[in-house]
């Protein structure tokens, strides 16, 4: 039987959980089948063995981007639907597994966040006031969090077994690109701002600005280092204020 | 309840309510990133009636952040309750900078310690759902341990920022609200080189970006330029 539109509506509301029992045999497995449950539910109405082995097989092992769960969702709610061999359903569903984690990572945590957070503490540095500055971040980015679940919903259930072709799609790939190349330039903008706000009235204007620069240039060049000497420096600023020389 | 700088019992509640629900969001509900640093950190500072100090140290904390993705089962500080204790440490002690270097050291090693608990939390997740053949056949059972997972992690969130949310607040009050020059061109100079690390390592965690050196260097440029113009 069909899935009807509110059983499309609760399993998508669903993958906004599909995290919430995250763990490290099954990984997002438990999530996935928690979002997937009404729509079985519906294929399979009256066919309790068959639905059965369908929860059976969707709580394997599975981890994907928890953005791109419900793409996931829909492409395993029509091929349940399209009565696939079992098999081949277990197939699918790892190769999904895989693609739509590197995708999702790519494009939602390498780029979209980081756009939508230094675009958002940029505008604090230059004058923003904290609230605006928490709207500017929590708007936009929450706009393409839930229009990327609907698209990936959608996408899944009219495609089935042919997603594939969706997610390799050269536009989204260049997105990713372009956001990543803009999230390089803010960091260096907000490097520079925040820096100059940190040195206040404690240092001479020139150089909160000059010493992030040259921080940002320095933690490009050796990441692993930086990342833990940013941290580092965060404790020693933290025992000279404590103890006040 | 009073918005004053003081953690009353109200205000410990409240932010213990607020931890909770930015706990749960970095990963298991509903991941709208209310857990980043930022909001976190301005709604910690909001607390304590400054929400613009709970902002400052939320965004040295987010370039701090910003090289931890949460890949796969990767580990990542669990930015929600730190940023809010974080927030309203900061707030309480005045928001200078040495009580922001206080309260970001405090909030960077709560989201270490939140890390392991988070850890502990998907371990318990994993017996939940060990038995597979079991949950299959009683779909129900699957939703209840589902939601209690969820549950599980708000707890876990509110009872982290519940515990820590005092300590650091008296901690931060430790520093002095007018150090003397030396301690505060040390705690100022040591956040400057600290966020513009932080940035850089988060350059190095950005994969498959050409030209980026030409990208930094031009973001930097436009930095001091906006400097220059804003009074």
């Amino acid at each position: 039987m069909n899935p009807h539109r509110r059983d499309f509506v609760r399993a998508l509301l669903r993958t906004f959980a599909a995290q919430g029992s995250w763990n490290y045999r099954s990984y997002t497995a438990g999530g996935l089948t928690y979002a997937l449950l009404p729509l079985l539910r519906r294929i399979h109405a009256g066919d309790p063995v068959r639905l059965r082995e369908a929860l059976e097989r969707h709580m394997r092992p599975f981890n994907a981007h928890p953005y791109l769960i419900p793409l996931a969702v829909g492409a395993l709610a029509r091929v349940e639907r399209d009565r696939e061999e079992g098999e081949r359903i277990v197939r699918f569903r790892t190769a999904l597994s895989s693609s739509l984690g590197a995708l999702g990572d790519r494009l939602v945590w390498q780029a979209w966040r980081p756009f939508c957070l230094l675009m958002a503490v940029l505008g604090f540095n230059l004058g923003l006031g904290p609230w605006a500055a928490v709207v500017l971040f929590l708007i936009p980015y929450n706009a393409g969090h839930v229009a990327l679940r609907i698209w990936g919903m959608r996408r899944g259930w009219s495609e089935g077994l042919r997603v594939g072709a969706v997610m390799s799609g050269e536009p989204v790939r260049r997105l990713a690109r372009w956001l990543t190349a803009v999230d390089v330039v803010l960091m260096g903008a907000v490097a520079v701002t925040l820096a100059g706000r940190l040195a206040g009235a404690a240092l001479p204007a020139w150089t909160g600005p000059a010493g992030g620069a040259a921080a940002a240039l320095g933690g490009a060049a050796w990441p692993g280092i930086a990342g833990a000497s940013a941290a580092a420096l965060v404790v020693l600023a933290a025992v000279a204020a404590w103890i006040h020389p | 309840m009073t918005w004053s700088p003081e953690p009353d019992l109200g205000v410990w509640l409240l932010a213990s309510l607020l931890g909770g629900l930015a706990g749960v969001d970095a990963s298991s509900w509903p991941q709208a990133m209310v857990s980043r640093p930022l909001v976190a950190g301005t709604v910690g500072g909001a607390l304590m009636g400054d929400p613009a100090s709970g902002l400052l140290v939320g965004a040295l904390l987010e370039l701090l952040a910003l090289r931890h993705h949460p890949f796969g089962a990767a580990r990542y500080p669990d930015t929600g309750p730190a940023g809010i204790v974080a927030g309203a440490a900061s707030a309480a002690a005045g928001g200078g900078v040495a009580a922001l270097a206080a309260s970001a050291a405090i909030g960077w090693l709560l989201g270490w310690i939140g890390a392991r608990t988070v850890h502990l939390q998907r371990g318990l997740a994993g017996h939940l759902l060990a038995d597979r053949e079991g949950l299959a056949a009683d779909p129900r059972g699957l939703e209840r341990r589902q939601l209690l997972s969820v549950g599980l992690d708000v707890l876990r969130s509110s009872a982290l920022t519940a515990a820590f949310l005092v300590p650091a607040v008296l901690a931060a009050r430790l520093v002095p609200p007018a150090p003397a020059p030396g301690a505060a061109w040390l705690a100022a100079g040591g956040l400057v080189l600290a966020a513009g690390a932080g940035a850089g390592a988060g350059v190095g965690a950005l994969a498959g970006v050409r030209r980026r050196w030409w990208l930094l260097a031009g973001g930097i440029a436009i930095g001091l330029a906006a400097l220059t113009v804003t009074p």
